[in-house]
């Protein structure tokens, strides 16, 4: 009933979809895999109408379709389930349910609220979801929001005759267990009325719910099975591909932690509601890596030992001295540096010198007697450009027009130069391409030859597994595994893969 | 993404170039209309004049310019600084000339309250300066139950080195404002402080995670803004000879207009004095040349306004702001 | 423009991860936060009330509070809705000088020789609703955040308003304009009536039409109502010609009560009703409020200006005292950690 053919999509120099060909059969549950940048948003966008393919078609009951925006999409019956994301907190959930719709209600200009909330009752009834209708959403639960959230999606079987798709984005990652349970009931007992496309990390799940499954990896469909004839650790080799060569993680080159007094040590830390009794120690010349699935804390452990996020519980150890870092700024004066998620939000000012931003974290360097000396600084900058091969005109090159690869040097040159001995990678080769991730990977073995301290997350396990002495497995907020990784004797990505879901 | 950034590139490559020019060329272009227009206007008496008008609205500005450069704003300078003309008006008799350093100082608190509400209390900064401005003009309405204040005999006579003409006959406060803007200058160039509010403004996520205390570095933009104001204050009531609770009630509106028509963008980031300078000399002579012409004061509003849109329209940096409330 | 999504996405991710553990138990400070703005108000009432009696008299309240209440309650209603949406209009003096101005001059009065009688409120409020489609216009249009369109629109009114004017003030003599101020129905001035009546609309607007729900849905969340079709331009540009609309009977009322239009007959108006609208509990982060909350708010600011005038209190401390309940309702009223960059 859905169909998507041959769909391609290009952004710049970035090949996002490929040749991408998927069915959607009437009262099915459509599984759709792959890692962060396998393309699965894109394809949801194009989907939702907000984005259109470069080549392709789309066809509803077989006619070929152009979805021109979201509200074009939702007429050929076409909904999204966003994680919360598209309810307005501050509003009802009757005039969540019908906003934009309220057309139907009204009467000489005027709501009738009495009936829109009528309806309201009766959408809620069909997901089961026993709340009033007047209640603000920002009051619900996580859980009750996304069985609103699925209401809506429902509600369109009123406004269309196409006949109903609903693409659910990561809907278990914010719920419960228990939760998850309800809604996979829900998804069950709505199959007679609707079709399903269900994306979610965690493999596991997409099996239990799923009645085929596609695996994307680097924009393509690669796979396409059924769920019941396939496992959970196939359809991982499936998503992540073959195993590289080792070489490709310079894994020649890690050498062994020092021993001694840890440079960083967690007992117990805690952020109430986040992440609790956090325990690890991190050696001077050690990668540690930090692997789970969105959603079990990992992110927020590292934003809390960059002092984004400072801890509720819990004590935090940084050479030597007991901590709590409650800004970015007492983290780099602890001698900590960060590699954020977001280069263009949070690691450069694009606007500014390649200079500048390398001196931003340790202005001193650049001074003399109080005063910003412009010529040490550019010396400064470029000794750096030099020495880690920057590609860039000269140092005063705004940020901005720089390759991804080059900013990310720019970042680590930053840290460097305010000397930062222990450094947070958060996702440190996401975006670039695999010339510029090979020079990271590089980079990353110098420093902790240096004896640099590093704690590491990254997209893939592959990468976390390739590049980390020790590696710590969350989930639900807790540390649930921790696997050793020496040169040679890697723990498998499977074994990683059990602690996480 | 691609798009986006191919888009800007081609027609904007050229104006992106020429934009940073644009005040410049725009004064340049007055000067030459005037001169031939009214060439008496140019004579060293008339541009005098419009100096030392463009050096008291130059104080005022060069501080806003620190703070819109961080992408903040700050409605309480013209409260500010008839609070100051008042504050030294009032001080003048009785200190003599410590009054002076102690109306900067007072501004410079002002200032760094203000900072402090918007900063520490997250309230945006224009809600934030136009409460502080409120209570400024409440406490120097306050003060003589509304009225003003005059200077007396003695007070001009210690504003001399603000009213006379030392140098040749050029009113000290131009010179005045040479320095200020050099100080200014030098801030923004050499110091941590000038070098932290562009990377805020240009960046503030960035800016944070690279460590920089971007609080404290917010709350002294709005000090400096404060004592700028109040020296503003205190040149504009020793060129009238009193204070007045409503003494700069005219200036917030050119003094954000000299600010963005030289070219530093509201949203925070792009900008610095000289810019300001520029910004400044324009307004004033818009201004004096209006005067000139017979356009009522109040019709200025009218100009000022629309030029204040025109140019924040051009100048603004969209990309920055996804949601534009 | 994905990158500038994407910058978005990251933001708010990063700030929920963030607020997300703060803002778990604030159901309980939620409720009790709707209604402090009424309990501040009772318990300033009682507390007037004990210092003097006769702020509880029934002259006081209908001329001393009532009354002085009706403008600012006016312009607090337009100010709302562009509040929820998280803007701001900073224009209200300009408009409102420009509307008296021109109730002023076009019936009877001692500067010319018009009497156009009705027919000058009537012009003035299309006049007002005009430039509030110009900032909505010029804010929309140009893509300007609100506070720099509606600032320069304040300073253009006001100069129209002064130059026309010619810095003189203009006395209204038409006697049925006049009888705004006076005439009493029920005892109740006829200013008063024209308030509640102005409520009333605007309470009937917000709860009961979709302008309403765009207004709060924009607030809430202005990528998300995009998303979910709401026409994100056309309410923003429709709260700005309302704001302007509310402002034009408020000039109407303003020239009637002061008797005249002078270059000074806004002066103040601004703050006054910003510090009602937030006094009153609406955010200024958009989203949450209504037009009941700004009621509150304005009673609560009349009042205390009444109480202060009471208790002999000069009227100059009036301005510091709305300035510093701005900074304490809103930093009150400000949900921690849930905006990472404050402008």
């Amino acid at each position: 009933m859905l169909t998507v053919e041959h769909i391609s999509k290009r952004y710049g120099p970035v090949q996002a979809l490929r040749d991408v060909s998927i069915d959607v059969r009437p009262h099915e549950v459509v599984g759709l895999i792959g890692e962060n940048g396998a393309g699965k948003s894109t394809l949801m966008r194009i989907l939702a109408g907000t984005v259109q393919p470069d080549q392709g078609v789309i066809r509803v009951n077989g006619t070929a379709v152009t979805l021109r925006d979201s509200r074009h999409a939702k007429a050929c019956g076409i909904a999204m389930v966003f994680q919360e994301q598209s309810l307005l907190l501050n509003m009802t959930v009757a005039e969540n349910l019908h906003l934009t719709q309220e057309g139907e209600f009204t009467r000489m200009g005027l709501l009738q609220k009495r009936r829109m909330n009528a309806a309201a009752r009766a959408h809620l009834s069909r997901v089961g979801l026993d709340v009033d209708p007047r209640t603000q959403v920002g009051e619900l639960t996580f859980a009750a929001r996304q069985m609103v959230e699925l209401a809506k999606a429902l509600a369109l079987e009123e406004r269309t005759t196409a006949p109903l798709t609903i693409f659910l984005d990561e809907p278990t990652s914010v719920l419960e267990t228990r939760d998850i349970g309800i809604l996979f009931d829900r998804m069950r007992s709505l199959k007679s009325r609707a079709s399903f496309i269900f994306v979610s990390h965690r493999l596991d799940e997409v099996l239990q719910i799923s009645d085929r499954v596609y695996v994307m990896k680097d924009g393509a469909v690669v796979a396409e099975r059924p769920a019941d004839a396939v496992t959970v650790s196939e359809l991982h080799e499936m998503m992540v591909g073959q195993e590289l060569h080792a070489g490709y993680y310079r894994e020649d080159r890690q050498g062994l932690p020092q021993e001694g007094e840890p440079a960083l040590e967690a007992r117990g830390l805690t952020v109430r509601g986040v992440f609790q009794g956090v325990d690890f120690a991190l050696r001077r010349g050690e990668v540690l890596g930090v692997a789970g699935v969105i959603g079990s804390g990992r992110e927020e452990l590292m934003r809390t030992l960059f002092g984004f996020l400072p801890q509720t519980a819990g004590t935090l150890t940084v050479n030597g001295r007991d901590l709590v870092l409650r800004s970015p700024t007492e983290a780099v004066a602890a001698g900590i540096g960060y590699i954020p998620r977001e280069r263009r939000l949070e690691g450069l000012v694009m606007d500014l010198s390649v200079a500048v931003n390398m001196t931003l974290a340790n202005l001193d360097v650049a001074m003399s007697r109080n005063i910003i000396d412009r010529t040490r600084e550019r010396a400064i900058a470029k000794d750096w450009i030099e020495r880690l091969h920057i590609r860039t005109p000269n140092a005063n090159q705004v940020c901005r027009n720089l390759s991804g690869g080059n900013q990310q040097k720019i970042v680590l040159a930053r840290w460097m130069t305010a000397k930062s001995r222990i450094l947070i990678l958060d996702h440190p080769t996401r975006g670039l391409d695999v010339g510029a991730k090979g020079e990271v990977y590089d980079l990353i073995r110098a420093l902790s030859e240096d004896g640099a301290s590093i704690i590491l997350t990254s997209d893939t396990l592959e990468e976390t597994i390739g590049l980390c002495h020790t590696i710590l497995v969350m989930r639900d907020g807790s540390i649930t595994g921790r696997f050793d990784a020496p040169a040679g004797a890697k723990p498998s990505q499977v074994a990683l893969l059990e602690q996480m879901v | 993404m691609a798009n986006a950034g191919i888009d800007r590139m081609s027609p904007g490559l050229l104006f992106d170039r020429v934009r940073p020019y644009t005040p410049v060329l725009l004064l340049i272009l007055l000067l030459l209309g005037i001169g031939i227009a009214q060439p008496d206007f140019l004579r060293p008496k008339d541009l005098s004049v419009i100096l030392s008008d463009a050096a008291v609205l130059f104080e005022l500005a060069a501080g806003m310019t620190f703070v819109i450069m961080l992408g903040g704003i700050d409605l309480s300078v013209q409260a500010g600084a008839s609070f100051a003309s008042m504050v030294v008006a009032e001080l003048l008799p009785s200190v003599g000339y410590l009054a002076f350093p102690i109306t900067i100082l007072i501004g410079l608190v002002a200032g760094l309250s203000s900072g402090f509400v918007h900063v520490r209390l997250r309230i945006p900064s224009f809600i934030a300066t136009l409460a502080t401005g409120g209570i400024m003009t409440g406490l120097s309405l306050l003060m003589e139950a509304g009225q003003s204040v005059s200077l007396q005999q003695a007070g001009r006579y210690q504003c001399v080195w603000i009213t006379g003409n030392l140098i040749l006959g050029i009113p000290n406060v131009i010179p005045i404002a040479c320095v200020v803007a050099l100080g200014g200058l030098f801030l923004q160039r050499y110091t941590r402080f000038g070098r932290f509010s562009a990377a805020i403004g240009a960046g503030e996520p960035a800016a944070r995670a690279a460590g920089i205390s971007v609080a404290r570095y917010k709350i002294m933009a709005f000090g400096l803004s404060g004592a700028c104001a109040a020296f503003g204050g205190v040149l504009l009531a020793a060129k009238l000879g009193s204070g007045s609770p409503d003494l700069a009630n005219q200036l917030l509106l050119p003094t954000i207009a000299a600010v963005v028509v030289g070219g530093t963008a509201i949203t925070g980031g792009i900008g610095n004095i000289g810019l300001t300078v520029v910004g400044t000399l324009i307004v004033s002579i818009v201004r004096i040349g209006m005067t000139f012409l017979g356009v009522d004061i109040f019709a200025q509003q009218i100009v000022f306004g629309t030029a204040l849109v025109f140019a924040v329209f051009v100048t603004i940096d969209r990309s920055k702001i996804a949601i534009i409330k | 423009m994905d990158a500038r999504v994407s910058v978005v996405e990251t933001t708010k991710e990063i700030a929920g991860t963030e607020a997300r553990a703060s803002a778990r138990s604030s159901f309980l400070k939620k409720r009790l936060g709707r209604f402090a703005p009424l309990l501040v108000l009772g318990a300033l009432c009682l507390l007037l009330g004990l210092l003097n009696p006769s702020f509880f008299s029934l002259r006081n309240l209908i001329w001393g509070v009532a009354n002085q209440a009706a403008i600012p309650l006016i312009l607090s209603m337009g100010a709302t809705f562009i509040i929820i949406m998280g803007s701001i209009d900073l224009s209200i003096e300009g408009v409102l000088c420009v509307g008296a101005m021109i109730v002023a001059l076009l019936c009877t009065n001692d500067a010319n020789s018009h009497h156009f009688g009705w027919w000058g409120p009537l012009l003035a409020l299309l006049a007002c609703t005009a430039l509030g489609l110009l900032n909505g216009l010029v804010h929309v249009g140009l893509r300007i955040p609100s506070f720099m369109a509606t600032l320069g629109l304040w300073f253009v009114g006001l100069g129209i308003g002064t130059v026309i004017l010619g810095g003189t003030a203009v006395r209204v003599l038409d006697p049925h304009i006049r009888g705004i101020a006076f005439t009493r129905i029920l005892d109740v001035p006829m200013a008063v009536w024209i308030a509640i009546a102005a409520f009333l609309l605007a309470l009937l607007i917000e709860r009961c039409t979709r302008f309403g729900r765009y207004v709060f849905a924009i607030g809430g969340g202005e990528d998300i109502a995009k998303l979910s079709g709401v026409p994100v331009a056309r309410t923003r540009i429709l709260a700005f010609t309302l704001a302007g609309f509310f402002t034009g009977i408020a000039s109407l009322l303003a020239s009637a009560q002061l008797g005249q239009a002078n270059t000074t007959i806004a002066d103040g108006r601004l703050f006054m009703t910003i510090t009602a609208v937030v006094v009153g509990g609406t955010a200024l982060t958009g989203g949450y409020g209504s037009v009941v909350n700004s009621l509150v708010g304005t009673l609560t600011v009349v009042v205390l200006a009444n109480g202060m005038v009471l208790l002999g209190i000069s009227p100059y401390v009036h301005e510091t005292v709305q300035g510093l309940m701005i900074i304490a309702a809103v930093a009150l009223s400000v949900r921690r950690g849930a905006q990472l960059v404050i402008k």
